[in-house]
């Protein structure tokens, strides 16, 4: 089957309702769809009362980290 | 069994082809999701077959309630014969998906159909099992989506399969559609479309024009 163009979402969740909303890891998934399905069976350890994924190319950074190694002067893209 | 009740053991047996069909999913999204495509869909393969076996001993044990048996409940060794000789004979991925989503897809649309009739006892029966089978319909339209849109033989593969399922599917579900017991009894709505509504499922994947239903 050839290797289709997968994406990462990152995962948060939230125990309790009002509690801290955590991220708990990360799923590849081919979209969204299968990313909640993946999501929900993978991360069954909690019941928890609040799931969302995130596919990591939407996240709008404000600060990012450097890379351990970058260059010097490289810019954050 | 209950005499006065005549579409008891057209429920029972429309029950057990359910029950049958999630019995052996359930060992085949283990046996043979085991080596899926990637991480993530095996995992979750690994998770819907606990979820299919589950559903299974319900039905099992609902169809035991309606013979009227008392006791304790029979173990469960092997389906009663009535499950998909499509889904018995899954043994890849393509075929494990195309029996997937088509047997999910008409199982909801027989529960849901069930759910619509408001029958006392069947409605607190079903409700959970539904809710639960959601993520299984997801995934299986997820994936066969992804199938149909593969490159080079996995489509016509995928298609050849889906055709040989939904066929078999198909004739079950006129057959059940055609059962004037189970609307007689009030488990359907009068004049329920089960085949119409299957129809109009397949056209989610885009498969109404691969598929060639009768």
């Amino acid at each position: 089957m050839a290797a289709k163009q997968r994406k990462t979402f990152d995962i948060f969740a939230r125990i309790k309702r009002g509690g801290e909303l955590i991220h708990i890891g990360t799923v590849e998934a081919e979209n969204e769809k299968l990313a909640k399905v993946y999501a929900s069976f993978t991360y069954d350890e909690e019941d928890w009362s609040e799931m969302i994924v995130v596919d990591r190319s939407q996240f709008v950074w404000v600060k990012k980290p450097h890379g351990l190694f970058a260059q010097k002067g490289e810019r954050v893209r | 069994m209950n005499e006065k009740q005549p579409g008891v053991h057209a429920l029972i047996e429309l029950l057990e082809t359910i029950a049958d069909n999630k019995y052996v999913l359930g060992d085949r999204l283990v046996e043979v999701g085991v080596s899926g495509p990637n991480l993530e869909a095996t995992l979750a393969s690994i998770a819907m077959a606990q979820g299919e076996l589950g559903h299974a001993r319900l039905l099992y044990n609902w169809c035991f309630d309606l013979r009227g048996l008392q006791g304790k409940k029979a173990e469960i060794y092997g389906q009663t014969g009535k499950a998909f000789t499509e889904v018995i004979g899954v043994n890849n991925w393509i075929t494990l998906i195309a029996a997937l989503y088509t047997t999910n897809v008409a199982i909801d649309i027989v529960l849901q159909s069930l759910l619509e009739s408001n029958h006392p006892a069947v409605v607190s029966r079903i409700q959970k099992l539904m809710r639960e089978q959601q993520d299984h319909l997801i995934y299986a339209k997820s994936w066969a989506y992804e199938l149909r849109n593969e490159q080079g033989a996995i489509p016509r593969r995928f298609e050849q399969a889906l055709n040989r399922m939904v066929s078999e599917v198909y004739t079950w579900l006129e057959k059940v559609e055609q059962k004037a017991e189970l609307q007689a009894s009030g488990y359907f709505p009068a004049h329920v479309k089960l085949t119409a509504r299957f129809k109009e499922q397949l056209k989610e994947i885009a498969a109404q024009s691969l598929v060639q239903v009768k």
